[in-house]
């Protein structure tokens, strides 16, 4: 007699890898972006006619029309995949906020901010996105017209301390996560990330004040 | 009540317990380990420097075998241990260190070419032969002809045990922990199992089992001054003693470690000196050279204790609240070196000590560290006294120790005895059958609730069991530690009696509900202090001084009449311990000779005398 | 001078019906070099003999003694009370079974450990005795004992924010167990096989990078290190398999 013994073998689930990458690969893709949405923001104290220059630019190759809706839906999968790991059950947060209170560690307080400020983030950037994008093209006037009008100059002094931080505090996690940055680089790699965060919001906070200063 | 069945209980899931239960899982036999801490806690894991094993890879070790082995044990037993035990463990101990790098020990190994090391402070070069790169490598340890010591840093024990219970989980044997056993279930003839304390509940249970084996590690705790764990507090030991039947061999025999750190007694490994540290005095001056010109700071334990009491008896100690103490010095050995082999040793000076060995010297003075002394046994590993009874490891009088054990060789006993004691375990196994008497079970059983019902409700008693275990643990210190005489020794004896009897009298002042710890101490405490009158009782007996049995009052070894080893046993109602004595060897490979280091003052089998005014 | 310590320790006996989850304050001169175990003890001694708490090697390197003290997990042995704060908090670890006051299971918890992770050498090799061992690199077997340093205290997993969270989360001491078997020539296990058991959100994917357990371990594992080349390899190793179906 003889047996089939090609039994089915089980490959293991790779899900929870692939997501992970996704979760790392969509953070650094986002990273990339703020990086250079900030040279297209801030060019505006470079001269409106640069930023307008740079808008028209992406205007004019469909990268805002494409590239606009695409880092939307990054945008988006990049929430519900770090959604995954975010404490929605009521137990859970305070157990995090418990522990890390009593711990008194660094990191894991980063780690609450950086979930925090995602929440944050996911709405007002929701909107931020949807206003402009729905009124395209980009010119510096528009903007400068928008912040002038004292909402969105509120609005963007709340949300960017919150993507700057969660930016910051992602591109750290990222390279202790992955191994990176090793034990003997921890220390200066975090006060490296400590120093762009704060780069990155006194630019913010500039080009703000030159929005306002703009004349319309 | 719980009750579980099973063909072997290891009572304790140290190295010894473990290898026995591996033995009998492979087998086919249902095997159990219980043991008073996780597995991996056991005291096991705190050897440091290492197991020996002739295996004479490394260029010290060159020309090293089982019978070089053989010897530098016997004299290190001081002719103590019994032979055919010793010639049985040299043998298989080889064996014992492949398999256990087969199952996963990171053993260093030998790498070729030049290197230096230090002796006496000085340094020395030495070459490693290429052909044998890659091989497991030895360091030196005190009373060795070669370097024999195998080892993983200062982790030995550690990983040992690691890689021990990986193999315990592996086969599937089960393991209780945080289960005591407090008394064997037997009929006078026959063992049968174990009455446990479940230390997560305060519950009782019972252990059937065809063979049970006691493998309960050292007692130290006996002792104030100790370098044992909080646990070692002589479970197993008691557990034989009550039997009335099971004899404790040697329960003199009690080794001192030179190098407990001051004042926590914690140990600092004898790597140390075997990797070339020097002992210094108040001066900073070395001292062992010029008691012991051949083997300076690595002469025996025993020998290398005394000396160091003595010195420090001479007025050479360093002064502190805490008593006088030595210094250790390893900074010469370099950072490198401390930072890769001795690095448990580096951590606890900079935790306990607040000094960084690389540049401080370590304070050091000999604390309480090794029962020789344990549960006699035969060869095969079976109690004397009751079938079915077995014991291994630290709490078993195997003997190869004798009167002093040669360090490295209690954690090679442990996987040696262990698989051989184990083998004959699965021989005894085959073919047996027994009978459980459910009146001797009931009968142990109730004996237990009743006392567990007395101590809380205070009926015998309200002595302070702290009070108690303290004023024992002082007087064995006081009057039985590395020097002793027949005075002290009698007025010990006397003052134990009495502390025998307030022992009696304990009560607890808590509630004892649950896992209460001060029920747990308050149910060992009669057996503990009858521990300390039996060492006492029995050093005070022995006229001799031999190994770690120093008598002031009678300095020489005395082959004619004390070449033998104490048994003791306790009678029910007897207020001191029943001492026989049988020879300490049938078979004599290696008759009775010099040591060759410590003091050589000898009355020979036939009366002669040697090195009288030495 | 020396100071009075203040100790406010957690108190629940779960096998006695009368007692409740509270803290009971006790009160100690502080002495020279003294430790958290000889303070615990010297207070079962004298005020309180029920006091349950965990000691066995009381020198660092057994793990029995962690606790949570001042609010961090540490092992009490080898604390010194003069490097805190004269009050001073001890609670037992989260995460393991509470057994009494400062006693936890760590027991039980650590055994499933290993029976996941199956921590032990997988090898079809059989043993010969009469032959000599098998060789190894000097410089292999410390960088695996390093890993194997480890003293299963727990302190680890009572740190992380992840397992504190999640309760199948295996936690840091599990991966460096991994770490060290795919280190370890002996082990034959394949990638795959390591993957199937540490490539999940239970395991290496699970983690956030919270790095208490790197800052909490009392002998200091290279677990950030580990952790890292861990995510790296079982990352890698699931992009490999992408590419290589029906295999
Ligand atoms: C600090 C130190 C360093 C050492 N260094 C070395 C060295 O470098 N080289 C060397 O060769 N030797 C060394 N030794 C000696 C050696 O480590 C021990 O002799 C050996 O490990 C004992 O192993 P064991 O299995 O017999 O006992 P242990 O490992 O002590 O195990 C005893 C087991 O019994 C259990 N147990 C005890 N009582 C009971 C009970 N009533 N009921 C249930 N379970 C119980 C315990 O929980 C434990 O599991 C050292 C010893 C110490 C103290
Ligand atoms: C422009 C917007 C965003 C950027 C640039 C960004 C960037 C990043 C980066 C780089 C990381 C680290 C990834 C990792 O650890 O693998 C990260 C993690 C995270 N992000 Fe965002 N993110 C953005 C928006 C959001 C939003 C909208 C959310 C909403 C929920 C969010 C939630 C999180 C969370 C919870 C983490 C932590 C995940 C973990 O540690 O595993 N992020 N983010
Ligand atoms: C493709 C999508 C996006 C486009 C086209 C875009 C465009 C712009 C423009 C034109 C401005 C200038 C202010 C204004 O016009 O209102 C601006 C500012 C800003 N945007 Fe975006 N943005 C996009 C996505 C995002 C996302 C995802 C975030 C973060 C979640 C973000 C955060 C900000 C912030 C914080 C500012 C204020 C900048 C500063 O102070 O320098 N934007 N963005
Ligand atoms: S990794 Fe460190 S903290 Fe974690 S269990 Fe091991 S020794 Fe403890
Ligand atoms: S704390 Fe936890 S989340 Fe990862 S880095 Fe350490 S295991
Ligand atoms: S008691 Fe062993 S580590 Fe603290």
């Amino acid at each position: 007699m003889t047996v089939n013994t090609t039994a089915y073998v089980r490959s293991p689930s790779r899900t929870s890898a692939y997501l992970d990458w996704l979760q790392m690969l969509t953070g650094v893709a986002l990273i990339l972006f703020m990086w250079s949405h900030m040279i297209l923001v801030a060019s505006v104290n470079l001269g409106a006619g640069v930023m307008n220059a740079l808008a028209a630019f992406l205007e004019a190759t469909y990268m805002a029309q494409v590239g606009g809706p695409m880092v939307g839906c990054i945008f988006l999968l990049h929430f519900i995949l770090a959604a995954r790991k975010v404490p929605f059950r009521a137990e859970q947060q305070s157990t995090i906020w418990k522990l890390s209170r009593q711990l008194r560690h660094t990191d894991t307080y980063l780690w609450l901010i950086q979930a925090t400020t995602a929440m944050i983030i996911l709405i007002m950037g929701s909107i931020h996105m949807w206003t402009v994008l729905t009124d395209l093209p980009i010119t510096a006037a528009k903007s400068a017209g928008r912040i002038q009008g004292g909402f969105w100059l509120v609005f963007y002094l709340i949300l960017l301390p919150m993507v700057e931080l969660h930016v910051g505090i992602g591109f750290y996690r990222i390279a202790v996560k992955w191994g990176f940055a090793r034990r003997k680089d921890r220390k200066k790699f975090k006060r490296f990330e400590n120093y762009l965060t704060a780069i990155f919001i006194a630019i913010g906070l500039i080009t703000l004040i030159r929005f306002l200063l703009l004349k319309v | 009540m719980e009750t579980t069945f099973t063909d072997v209980l290891c009572i304790g899931a140290g190295l010894a317990g473990e290898r026995v239960a591996i033995e009998a899982a492979s087998a086919g036999f249902d095997a159990i380990c219980l043991s008073i801490v996780p597995a991996r806690r056991s005291h096991s894991s705190a050897a440091q420097g290492g197991m020996q094993a002739a295996l004479g890879h490394c260029a010290m070790g060159d020309g090293d075998g089982p019978d070089v082995h053989f010897v530098d044990t016997v004299k290190g037993s001081d002719w103590g241990a019994d032979q055919e035990v010793v010639r049985l463990f040299v043998e298989r101990a080889p064996e014992a260190v492949r398999e256990m790098a087969y199952w996963g020990i990171p053993w260093n190994r030998v790498v070729p070419g030049r290197s230096t090391y230090f002796k006496g402070g000085k340094e020395y070069e030495k070459v490693e032969a290429t052909e044998k790169e890659g091989f497991i490598t030895a360091r030196d340890f005190g009373g060795t002809a070669k370097w024999r010591t195998c080892y993983t840093s200062d982790g030995t024990g550690h990983t040992l045990l690691y890689t021990m219970d990986n193999k315990v989980v592996q086969l599937g044997v089960t393991v209780h922990d945080r289960v005591e056993a407090i008394a064997l279930i037997h009929d006078g003839e026959t063992c049968t199992g174990a009455v446990a304390r479940c230390l997560k509940t305060g519950k009782l249970r019972t252990y059937l089992a065809k063979a049970t084996v006691i493998a309960t590690g050292g007692y130290g705790r006996i002792y104030r001054e100790t370098t044992n764990a909080v646990i070692n507090d002589g479970g197993g030991a008691i557990l034989a003693l009550d039997t009335e039947v099971v004899p404790l061999g040697n329960p003199e025999a009690i080794q001192f470690h030179p190098t407990g750190i001051v004042p926590t007694n914690i140990l600092v490994t004898e790597g140390c000196r075997g990797d070339g540290g020097t002992l210094l005095d108040v001066n900073e001056e070395r001292f062992m050279h010029e008691y012991e010109p051949e083997k300076a700071e690595l002469a025996s334990r025993d020998v290398v204790s005394r000396w160091m009491t003595h010195h420090i008896r001479k007025g050479l100690g360093v002064k502190s609240p805490y008593g006088d103490y030595l210094w250790l010095d390893i900074r010469h050995l370099g950072e490198k070196h401390i930072k890769t082999k001795l690095r448990e040793v580096e951590e606890i000076c900079n935790n306990f000590l607040g000094i960084d060995p690389i540049t401080q010297l370590i304070p050091v003075r000999p604390a309480q560290h090794y029962t020789m002394a344990g549960v006699r046994t035969n060869k095969d590993g079976a109690a004397y006294g009751l079938k079915g009874l077995f014991s291994d490891g630290e709490a078993a009088c195997w003997d190869m120790h004798g009167l002093n054990r040669l360090g490295g060789n209690s954690l090679a006993e442990t996987v040696v005895a262990g698989k051989i004691v184990g083998e004959k375990i699965v021989e005894f196994l085959k073919g047996y059958e027994v009978q459980y008497n459910t009146a001797v079970i009931r009968s142990a059983v109730t004996k237990q609730q009743e006392r567990m019902k007395n101590l809380i409700s205070g009926k015998n008693g309200t002595e302070d069991v702290y009070k108690v275990r303290n004023a024992m643990q002082g007087e064995l210190m006081e009057r039985v530690g590395i020097f002793r005489n027949g005075a002290d020794l009698q007025k010990a004896v006397d003052n134990l009696q009495e502390i025998h009897g307030r022992a009696k009298k304990v009560g607890l002042r808590s509630n004892g509900a649950g896992a209460n710890p001060e029920l747990g101490l308050t149910l060992k405490i009669q057996g503990m202090v009858r521990l300390a009158l039996c060492t006492a009782y029995a050093a005070l007996q022995r006229t001799e001084s031999r190994g770690c049995h120093a008598r002031e009052d009678y300095e020489a070894r005395n082959d004619r009449d004390w070449w033998n080893r104490t048994l003791a046993t306790w009678k029910e109602g007897a207020e001191l311990p029943t001492l026989d004595y049988e020879p300490a060897t049938e078979t004599v490979e290696l008759p009775p000779g010099e040591r060759g280091y410590g003091v050589c003052k000898i009355i020979s089998c036939d009366g002669e005398v040697i090195g009288e005014d030495n | 001078m020396a100071r009075r310590l203040k100790f406010n320790i957690f108190r629940y006996n779960p096998q006695d019906p009368d007692s409740s989850p509270h803290t009971d304050t006790f009160h100690l001169e502080e002495t020279e070099s003294m430790t958290l175990f000889i303070a615990l003890n010297q207070i079962r001694e004298e005020q309180d003999p029920s006091l349950q708490f965990d000691f066995c090697c009381r020198a660092g390197i057994c793990g029995a003694c962690a606790m949570m003290i001042n609010g961090r997990p540490g092992l009490a042995c080898h604390t010194l009370t003069k490097e805190l704060p004269e009050e001073i908090t001890l609670m037992p670890l989260p995460i393991f079974k509470l057994i009494g006051d400062l006693s936890v299971d760590t027991g039980t918890w650590f055994r499933s450990m290993y029976e996941k992770v199956e921590s032990w050498v997988h090898t079809d090799k059989e043993f010969d005795p009469k032959a000599e061992e098998e060789r190894m690199d000097n410089a292999l077997a410390e960088e695996i004992y390093e890993l194997e340093r480890c003293i299963e205290c727990g302190c680890c997993v009572a740190a992380c924010g992840t397992a504190n969270m999640r309760q199948d989360f295996v936690g840091a001491v599990a991966m460096n167990r991994i770490a060290r078997f795919i280190m370890d020539p002996r082990d034959e296990r394949t990638e795959r096989e390591y993957f199937e058991i540490i490539g999940t959100d239970e395991g290496i994917f699970g983690c956030m990078g919270l790095l208490g357990c790197e800052d909490v371990c009392p002998k200091h594992l290279p677990l950030q290190d580990q952790l890292g080349i861990l995510r790296r390899k079982m990352g890698w190793s699931a992009v490999k398999q992408l590419f290589k179906f029906g295999k």
